[in-house]
């Protein structure tokens, strides 16, 4: 086997062919641009229950725009990676959905999106969203995402009907939840639907045991960067606090193959096999269209309970301020999706919101609040997310994604029993110091 | 996986002397392979050596353009836990799987070699899950085996997962894993071992019968000697192919629970398009395609493919 | 005649037997329940209340773009390697010299080489020339790996000509050329017949290059549009299994249709 000529003669081959490809195809499309091109821009948004509003939206808008708006939905088990895929080609979309925060942070360092703090310094978008609200969609101060879905807060649900057939109290406590997961273990009702085989679920016990723990300055010191805010005692306790819980059997026994974006998870709950889900707000949406008697009649809300000995705050609140469009650097149609994402500011498209479960984050929400399909849920999230002193970002979005999933990936591995406490910590240490 | 050649012709070697008039007609030049070549070494061999260049690019995750930086990912590759693990499992599989799928198909593939009429639709029968694509095998399985709302509930129990929870545990998963493999690619093993079974010359039993030897010392000493090559064709590809086995582990399990399936294509996956560290997911795949390439090396040297010697040698 | 009675391994052959129709059975009876019956997980028992509404759904869901598409992939992919790989077998049996062997090799180093490995450069360099997202980034692909195993098999039953033919047409002044197409594709249907089946079964089923490689709806194949309906329907089992079932459809009715071919073309490979 003459091994010594072969790589020489590979290489040169390989370059050779790679010249001549280059040649040969590289003309026809050398530099990225934006997937629309003249007549249309593409808009990327999250799959998952609720696109129809963001359908309607962008059908309102073509009657009455020139260059006209193609929505695409991207599943959304898939849509990080889709979405860094894409923007790397000639097919990148011109504006999309994201979390703000870190998920937007590499495109910004690459100069990738538009700066809207201009438009936000004007009509339509001056003041026309809660601050706190835009403020989470910057990076060092500049607006990079105009708020384009309700606010998502963690809130724990919970069957009212099952409650009272069983005679227990409303959960908000520590005790009265270890006593709802008592019963309803001995009754044969799973007490806590968890889809962890997609993993953040799981990651919202954590941020919220977590701050209820040690309070807001557990993540952020590991969000600025200081990786030994994994071995806090704070993370060590929530970690702990976790296990017993599983241990417990709170979450049932097949949580590990147990998903939440193919529905698993919230279908437990509304068909009344499982009694409560700690989840974010847009759940209620999902029950309302897939479980809608059980939605109606036998959902209930409540703050996740204070852990006895912690010092966070109770009020606190976890999950997701808002989505976010923001625009493409490279789109070719710049006017046309700043239209669009001003639209957002439309109270039509803050209506339509509210009808379809979610919370605007317009600034004149609570005026509109009474529209809301069941008015005391929309009472109640705004007014959580109101006197909440901190909405924390969930923690796989805040941080980049090289650090964000390799965390998610953690948190399933913790929940599935294959690492420790401490495993866990030193491994998210490393993944944070490797992905710097 | 080739056909062995039968025929007694060795490879043409080049003889002028004895080829004298015939020396260039008919014998096309080197040059008809050009467009073949280049297309490969576009589409598979550009790709390994950009492969070799990115894993020398640190973290690079796709945004901007990839700059050298040094060999930390392959000092990082070496020390990973995670790869460690990951290793561990694709050899289980592979070995779990090979131990699965062998014997079976080895037994039904002889044996449907007979001529009674019920092999026949037996053989179509088998055939089915050849027809039905890996993909559609996966979530076919992934549906059946859901804890809440497929079969798991219901069959878990005989088979010692009283819950039904067969996915969400690691062994299930594994089990699994090497099930729906076998599920899908018995009947190819099958049909391989059933073709070679169908070229033992008959005139071998027949001797040993009149020797008096019986069914299973027939099986041990003519069968299986003379099914020497098949059984390293089909072998080889099991290995092969679980090393590779992407599909099933991404569409049944996607590397869980947590990572008791993340198999080293599967992590090189998760590293690329999930934590977008397509520096380190370089270094992962280099790896493998030298590992690989060793394997393809010893299937040559071992099936001898490369000299085409025909399994009738020594008759 | 062979007339080896054998319990044991006709045993083992019911056993399987089972184990194989199961499944399927399960698979086309629970695609027949409405999704409210099959959330009660009674999937075994015949379905009572049986109806077509699921595969109205698929259908509706956009299925026939799916099959077109991958009947665009499969065709073009056999086209490109059957285009490249006969000229080059054919090089490589009848050139002279020591390369032909060369080139041989270096296409047998690429038979153990797993797609999932080159993946990352592949997508960097498919989207670096444009082709993200587009069928073609399938197509070329799928064919670069199909043609290690293609050529093994083109060679080997090239190889299988005798030189007399050769000598023959030589007198009557035929070139090279005109060897390949009078001489050596007859003598080598089978073979390519075989190795159609191959490439054709690999583009037909292929997962990880449409994966990657392609984003939007309109660029799904089967694969990765079944992928796309079962996460779309979730736990709706029944709607996913009948998606499942339709996409078999059309291999069966080419296996019905093309079976001897088929099995004569993989049992090939078992060794003559």
């Amino acid at each position: 086997m003459t091994t010594k000529s072969v790589p020489r003669r590979r290489s040169r081959l390989a370059l050779a062919v790679s010249l001549a490809a280059a040649l040969c195809l590289g003309s026809a499309a050398c530099s990225p641009s934006s997937g629309g091109g003249g007549d249309s821009i593409t808009v990327y948004t999250y799959g998952d229950g609720s696109t129809d509003i963001q359908q309607n939206a962008v059908n309102d808008f073509n009657k009455t725009s020139k260059v006209k708006v193609k929505l695409v939905v991207v599943p959304g088990s898939d849509y990080t990676p889709k979405l860094r895929a894409a923007m790397g080609s000639s097919a990148a979309p011109d504006v999309f959905f994201n979390w703000g925060g870190g998920s937007i942070l590499p495109y910004v360092q690459a100069n990738q999106l538009v700066n809207l703090t201009s438009y936000f310094n004007a009509a339509p978008l001056k003041g026309a969203f809660l601050p706190s609200i835009v403020a989470a969609g910057a990076v060092s101060g500049q607006d990079y995402g105009v708020p384009m879905r309700g606010m998502q807060p963690v809130i724990l649900f919970y069957n009212k009907t099952l409650f009272a057939k069983y005679g227990l109290q409303t959960p908000d406590t520590w005790t009265a939840m270890q006593t709802a997961i008592s019963t309803f273990k001995a009754h044969g009702v799973i007490p806590f639907a968890l889809g962890d085989s997609d993993n953040w679920p799981s990651l919202m016990w954590l941020e919220y045991l977590t701050d209820r723990i040690g309070g807001l300055s557990v993540f952020s010191k590991i969000q600025s960067g200081d990786t030994s805010g994994w071995n806090s005692p704070a993370m060590t306790s929530a970690l702990n606090q976790a296990k017993t819980l599983i241990n417990e059997g709170t979450f049932g026994s097949a949580y590990t193959s147990t998903g939440y974006n193919d529905n698993a998870a919230p279908t437990l709950l509304g068909s009344g096999k499982a009694a409560m889900q700690l989840m974010g707000s847009w759940d209620y949406s999902n029950q309302l269209t897939n479980h809608t008697g059980f939605a109606k009649n036998d959902e209930a809300w409540t703050t996740f309970p204070n852990v006895p000995g912690g010092t966070g705050d109770p009020a606190d609140v976890v999950g997701n301020p808002a989505n976010y469009w923001s625009i493409n650097a490279r789109t070719q149609n710049l006017s046309t999706a700043v239209a669009f994402v001003e639209y957002m500011a439309q109270a039509s498209y803050a209506k339509a919101l509210l009808a379809g479960g979610w919370i605007p984050t317009n600034s004149d929400t609570s005026s509109l609040l009474p529209s809301f399909p069941n008015p005391d849920f929309g009472e109640f999230q705004f007014q959580m997310v109101q006197k909440a002193p901190a909405f924390q970002l969930s923690w796989d979005q805040a941080l980049p994604t090289t650090v964000g999933t390799p965390l998610d990936t953690e948190v399933g591995k913790f929940f599935a029993g294959q690492v420790s406490a401490s495993q866990f910590e030193s491994d998210m240490a490393t993944a944070q110091k490797s992905a710097s | 996986m080739t056909l062995a050649a039968t025929r007694t012709r060795p490879a043409p070697h080049p003889h002028p002397a004895r080829r004298r008039g015939q020396a260039r007609v008919g014998r096309p030049r080197l040059v008809w392979a050009l467009p073949g070549l280049l297309f490969f070494g576009l589409f598979a061999v550009a790709p390994m050596a950009y492969s070799l260049y990115l894993s020398f690019c640190g973290n690079w995750g796709g945004i901007g353009s990839a700059r050298l930086v040094g060999a930390q990912d392959w000092q990082r590759l070496v020390n990973d836990g995670n790869i460690r693990q990951a290793t561990k499992l694709t050899i289980e599989l592979t070995v779990l799987s090979w131990l699965f799928q062998t014997p079976i198909a080895l037994l039904i593939g002889v044996w449907a070699a007979g001529r009674q009429r019920n092999r026949a639709v037996l053989s179509a029968i088998f055939f089915i899950p050849l027809v039905l694509s890996s993909t559609a095998i996966s979530l076919l399985f992934k549906a059946l085996l859901d804890p809440n709302f497929g079969l798991a509930p219901s069959i878990g129990p005989w088979i010692g997962f009283s819950n039904g929870n067969i996915l969400g545990s690691p062994n299930g998963a594994l089990a699994m894993l090497v099930f729906v493999g076998g599920w899908q690619f018995m009947p190819f093993h099958t049909l391989i071992y059933q073709g070679g079974a169908r070229q033992i010359p008959k005139v071998l039993y027949d001797a040993s019968s009149l020797d008096g030897a019986g069914r299973i010392a027939q099986f041990f000493h003519i069968t299986l000697p003379q099914l020497r090559h098949t059984v390293t064709t089909s072998s080889v590809l099991i290995v092969v192919g679980s090393l590779t086995s992407f599909e099933t582990v991404f569409l049944l399990t996607a590397g869980g629970p947590g990572s008791a399936t993340t198999t080293l294509s599967f992590a090189m996956y998760q590293n690329a398009f999930q934590d977008f560290n397509y520096g380190y997911a370089s270094a992962l795949g280099t790896g493998l395609v030298v590992v690989s390439t060793l394997l393809s090396l010893l299937m040559v040297r071992f099936t001898g493919f490369g000299s085409m010697r025909s399994t009738r040698e020594g008759m | 005649m062979l007339r080896r009675v054998n319990p044991a391994a006709g045993v083992a052959s019911l056993v399987w037997l089972l184990i194989v129709v199961v499944p399927v059975y399960v698979m086309v009876n629970a695609s027949l329940m409405p999704q409210g019956e099959a959330l009660g997980g009674k999937l075994l028992e015949p379905a009572p209340h049986a109806t077509l509404a699921n595969y109205r759904l698929v259908l509706r869901s956009g299925f026939f773009h799916l099959l077109l598409n991958n009947v665009i992939v499969t065709a073009a992919t056999i086209v490109i390697v059957l285009v490249l790989c006969v000229p080059l077998a054919f090089a490589v049996v009848r050139a002279r010299g020591a390369r032909s062997l060369l080139v041989f090799r270096v296409f047998l180093l690429g038979l153990a080489i797993p797609a999932p490995v080159i993946i990352v450069p592949l997508y960097v360099m498919v989207s670096k020339f444009g082709l993200y997202d587009s069928l073609w980034a399938i197509i070329l692909p799928t064919a670069a790996f199909a043609m290690p195993v293609t050529l093994l098999v083109l060679v080997g039953t090239m190889r299988d000509i005798s030189e007399e033919l050769y000598e023959s047409m030589a007198i009557e002044g035929a070139s090279s050329a005109q060897m390949l197409l009078r001489l050596v594709i007859p003598l080598s249907k089978g073979g390519i017949s075989t190795v159609s089946v191959f490439a054709g079964l690999a583009a037909w089923n292929g997962l990880l290059f449409p994966l990657i490689l392609t984003q939007s709806p309109q660029n799904q194949v089967l694969t990765t549009g079944l992928w796309n309906l079962s996460s779309e329907y979730g736990v709706d089992v029944p709607a996913t299994l009948a998606a499942l079932t339709l996409s078999a459809v059309p291999m069966l009715v080419l296996y019905l249709a093309a079976r001897r071919a088929l099995i004569s073309g993989v049992m090939g490979v078992g060794g003559k």
